[in-house]
């Protein structure tokens, strides 16, 4: 029995051993086939690492975009192999982090724009990509959008996405309770109590994630205060204190009391709120304009629903200073070429031509709206996409969402204030000085 | 026979590998974790030498000593919970008919990972359409809470699942335990006529006397240190209600970028474990190890 | 085997036979629903899987939808590199786990029963590692292995997963050795064994149930692992099961309910290694036989 026990210990080691061994072989053998392939190909062989957040499970559109693109380029191009890598949003972030401190970052890879970037840039890891924009991109993108990726007055990546957040409504529950779409905030204010009084949860909002409520205070503050004092406040040269801005908090605060957002707003997830919506229970969602897809052509989300849910833009507010075409939204990622990338110029290349290609592709496969112009008229897309794309052309102003723009640090005193402002665990006051606080160092 | 088991060289032949595998993996990172602490650093650019003000700051900062709090809080409970564990196993291990079948489906909640864990909760929590919540309205509790969403509750809203999702392990080391006792004490005390209750208290208690005490230890530091379901269910929310020293940490590093701070944070993590572990090793301490007889 | 015929030995002897059955009704009954709390979340995971979005989030967790979404586990086993990081997930959690119950099984062997000065420091040394938050090591690591060479390499994750689970290994031993008779011992040595034959055939086959114990552990730990993996990895020849999950959570949308297929799949054969090595325990003590 003993003599067993030892033997089959013994042995077990000794598997362990040649597995691992092998595993490692295997590395060796698959490291020199691919090397192989790219010296027969001819030309300098070359291989750009990609690393980004589409997964095939669930970005299935944006991940079938991505693989064809790398397919068309290494056609193009047979001494080059790209090699991508996919993570997941949070995992992703963090092994950006944990990558730039070995200064090791991918060649290529995907960036949130302004604040954080900014120590990526003020670090050397980036690249600046102006000669990509002066060159063939010139003129490609929507206005306003490369502007978010730019650090003293270089741009270190290029974007390619752009959302605004309207309003999502469910049309079936406005007209069964005698409503119309609000222009005024004073409507507005009448939509929620009525919604509220008849048992309706008026407003879908996952406050867990903070950046959800930080849009609802960015509207109230771009209405009441004004596009321009909002921007500035953000930018860190002008106060939070503004009477129009600790107004907006107030307005906030009064959303709240009157039970404007579903039960445990500060709780939940995003996600969760989001099926509060879809599940009728909710009757208003803001949102960006990412979620088209789920209220279009995502066939998991029934047709019935689906030809309920409209837009609105956010309302304006009596005697406030903004107007009803200035939004909150902006660019979502870019991509970025980083500085110590031993191929460089390979890896620009493939930038250059994967924004080309990206555009009108990603309207119509993965419902993205592109940061480059696309000429949305003539395509087959749902009358929600052309509508949204109409305001986008009429848009007075778009300001960059707060938790973007601000430094890092900065960000995170705002998003967890504005939790704070909806769970009422500060007063106005208290949140404007505290983001002056945070704004100041 | 003190010849034999003196022996240098199988001293060093048994304990280096380990020791230097421990050394270089995790006292490279316990060790530069340390001194990114005195550093001003974002992770990224150049780093500042600053000596002891990220230390400084952080006894001050009133954020970090709620997440502290909020920590030995949960050290307390899941030190207390070892006993409903405890008497758990003790039971199963006392041979009754059954007993193999229920301790392996006991210990189900340990294989599944956190994440599945966390969303099972989640959806236990949820305010409108929980089961939680929906078996309270169903008894007839008018407006049950948000449970995750109260600052007053989401505390205790959340140990409860961690406190769960331990219970498998420590209930697999006790019953290990239990089971190692001679079966041979365990009859002879039955044939003096003792109770299941005095076998249990006074023969087999003292008998795995020693693995309780790793059992502290392992669950007062793994609460400290605790960061997961709290992460996914609630990211310390809300207003911070629910963070913990390792999610102030990660908040702090890899959210706003200070990872300067973020390190003494996790430094002085270290010390309050090394600190509490060295109280409560001299709480439990005995003169001399028990043996059987 | 051993276990099943020792759990049939008769229960009660004492006079309290009427008492007595009541209790055990009632212990029964707690077991019973006890029982029931802890099956409970595999039954969900189960009916989870077999959801979309919108019946995660709105129907009763207990309700299997209307439709069970069986290509929930389609669209998963199809998904590239499923098998690929299914055999990854396997030998790095075999590999990790053998190594670590070995080698911290001859750490514990050599504090708890051999004579030297520094075995407390060197036991110290164990404890302290096992304090450091995961977050916190992940930098210094990164660039540890990116020095040696070792990123992108099976090999970063056998020897984080070794380190990082040694002391909690060490410690539970540590409480079974202190608790060891020594006379077996101590009479073999007076026989003329050596520490290496007394270590492996006399000791290690005493602690059948505690090296069983561990090792479920120890597969747990290293099977859930995701952190390391993400961060020391990139290349999809080396990832492991738990990447599965990521491939489902998106930039603005998560599929839950893939999520949960993937966590039903992976959990299969965690659950079957459980189950065998869970009988280990029962039977260590029969390998030891020591009586007092």
């Amino acid at each position: 029995m003993k003599k067993k026990a030892w033997s089959v210990l013994l042995l077990t080691i000794c598997m362990a051993v040649i597995v691992s061994a092998c595993g490692g072989g295997g590395k060796n053998n698959q490291a020199n086939g691919s090397e192989g392939n790219d010296t027969a190909s001819g030309g300098e062989k070359v291989t750009v690492k990609l690393m980004h957040l589409w997964p095939e499970g669930v970005s299935a559109g944006q991940n079938k975009i991505v693989n064809q693109i790398i397919k068309e380029y290494q056609d193009e191009n047979p001494n080059v192999t790209i090699k991508q890598e996919v993570l997941d949003n949070e995992q992703y972030k963090n092994k950006l982090k944990v990558l730039s401190a070995s200064n090791e970052l991918p060649d290529v890879g995907v960036t949130w724009a302004a604040g954080f970037m900014q120590p990526y840039v003020e670090g050397n890891l980036f690249t600046p990509l102006d000669d990509l924009l002066n060159g063939e991109l010139k003129d490609k993108f929507v206005a306003g959008t490369t502007e978010a990726y730019a650090v003293n007055g270089k741009t270190y990546a290029l974007p390619i996405e752009f959302n605004i957040a309207p309003i999502y409504y469910n049309k079936d529950l406005f007209e069964k309770n005698g409503l119309s779409v609000p222009t005024t905030y004073e409507e507005f204010k009448n939509v929620v109590t009525t919604l509220s009084a008849k048992g309706i949860a008026p407003i879908a909002l996952g406050n867990k994630d903070r950046w959800t409520g930080s849009l609802w205070y960015m509207y109230l503050a771009d209405r009441i205060a004004g596009q321009k004092t909002l921007a500035d406040t953000i930018s860190g040269s002008a106060s939070f204190t503004d009477p129009g801005l600790v107004q907006a908090a107030q307005e906030v605060q009064w959303l709240v009391d009157n039970n404007a957002f579903i039960k445990g707003f500060n709780g939940q997830s995003n996600e969760e709120a989001k099926s509060e919506f879809l599940n009728e229970k909710a009757a208003m969602y803001l949102m960006g304009s990412w979620d088209i897809p789920n209220f279009t052509t995502n066939e998991e989300i029934p047709k019935e629903f689906r030809d309920k849910v409209g837009f609105f833009k956010f309302p304006t507010v009596d005697g406030g200073k903004g107007d009803i075409n200035s939004w909150v939204g902006g660019p979502g990622v870019g991509l970025f070429v980083a500085e110590n990338s031993k191929v460089k110029d390979e890896a620009k290349k493939f930038v250059e031509y994967f924004v080309t290609k990206w555009g009108e592709q990603s309207v119509t496969d993965a419902g993205v709206i592109p940061a480059t112009k696309v000429d949305a008229e003539n395509m087959d897309l749902p009358q929600l996409y052309k509508d949204l794309f109409a305001e986008m052309n009429q848009a007075s102003s778009v300001t960059l969402f707060a938790d973007v723009q601000m430094p890092a640090k900065a960000a995170e005193t705002h998003l967890n204030m504005i939790q704070a402002l909806f769970g009422k665990a500060v007063t106005p006051q208290e949140f404007a000085a505290e983001h002056d606080k945070a704004l100041a160092k | 026979m003190d010849k034999v088991l003196s022996n240098k060289k199988m001293i060093a032949l048994y304990v280096l590998p380990s020791l230097l595998l421990i050394l270089t993996i995790v006292y490279i990172p316990i060790v530069l974790t340390g001194y990114y602490g005195l550093n001003e650093w974002n992770g990224i650019g150049s780093m500042k030498f600053i000596g002891l003000e990220n230390y400084a700051n952080l006894m001050k900062d009133g954020k970090f000593w709620d997440s502290a709090w909020h920590s030995l809080l949960l050290a307390l409970f899941s030190g207390l919970s070892l006993i409903i564990y405890l008497m758990i196993s003790m039971v199963l291990a006392a041979r009754i008919k059954g007993a193999n079948l229920f301790r392996k489906i006991y210990l189900i909640p340990m294989l599944l990972s956190s994440v599945a864990i966390a969303q099972l909760w989640l959806r236990i929590y949820n305010p409108s359409n929980g089961i939680l919540n929906s078996v309270l309205q169903s008894i007839g509790v008018d407006n049950p809470p948000a449970w995750l969403a109260e600052p007053s509750l989401v505390l205790l809203a959340l140990f409860i699942p961690i406190l769960w999702q331990y219970a498998g392990f420590y209930i697999l080391i006790y019953y290990a335990a239990l089971k190692n006792i001679p079966t041979s004490l365990d009859e002879a005390a039955r044939i003096d006529g003792a109770t299941s209750w005095q076998i249990a208290w006074k023969i087999k208690f003292p008998l795995i006397m020693e693995t309780v005490k790793v059992t502290i230890v392992l669950a007062v530091v793994g609460s400290l240190k605790y960061f997961d379901l709290i992460f996914v269910m609630t990211d310390g929310g809300p207003n911070g209600s629910s963070e913990v020293m390792a999610s102030y940490m990660y908040h702090t590093a890899f959210r706003a970028y200070d990872f300067g701070y973020g390190s003494a944070t996790a430094f002085f993590l270290l010390v309050i474990c090394l600190v509490v572990t060295w109280v409560i090793r001299w709480l439990t301490r005995s003169k001399d190890t028990i043996q059987y007889s | 085997m051993t276990g099943n015929v020792e759990l049939q030995t008769s229960v009660n002897s004492g006079g309290w036979r009427l008492l007595g059955r009541i209790g055990y009704s009632i212990m029964y009954i707690v077991l019973i629903i006890v029982a029931i709390f802890q099956l409970f979340p595999l039954v969900w995971l189960m009916f989870f899987s077999l959801k979309n979005n919108q019946e995660v989030f709105n129907l009763p967790p207990l309700s299997l939808p209307m439709h069970p979404r069986w290509e929930n586990y389609s669209k998963v086993w199809n998904a590239g590199n499923i098998d690929v990081y299914f055999l990854n997930s396997l030998w790095i959690t075999v590999v990790a786990t053998v190594l670590t119950v070995v080698l911290g099984s001859l750490v514990t062997y050599a504090i708890t029963r051999m004579k030297w000065k520094g075995s407390s420091f060197v036991l110290g040394l164990f404890m302290v590692a096992m304090m450091i938050p995961v977050h916190s090591t992940l930098i210094p690591l990164f660039s540890f292995f990116n020095k040696v060479g070792l990123t992108d390499h099976p090999l970063s994750l056998v020897l984080s997963y070794v380190a990082f689970n040694m002391p909690i290994t060490i410690m539970i031993l540590l409480g079974f050795y202190y608790a060891l008779p020594r006379e077996v011992e101590e009479a073999a040595i007076i026989d003329g064994c050596s520490v290496n034959r007394m270590f492996f055939r006399i000791v290690l086959p005493m602690t059948g149930s505690v090296v069983a114990t561990t090792a479920i552990i120890n597969m747990i730990y290293n099977w859930n692992e995701f952190i390391f993996v993400n961060t020391f990895i990139s290349s999809d020849s080396y990832k492991t099961l738990t990447v599965g999950v990521q491939n489902f959570v998106g930039q603005y949308t998560t599929d839950w309910g893939a999520i949960g297929a993937t966590l039903m799949i992976s959990i299969l054969p965690i659950l079957i290694m459980f189950l065998f090595l869970s009988d280990r325990i029962v039977e260590g003590i029969a390998a030891g036989s020591v009586k007092g």
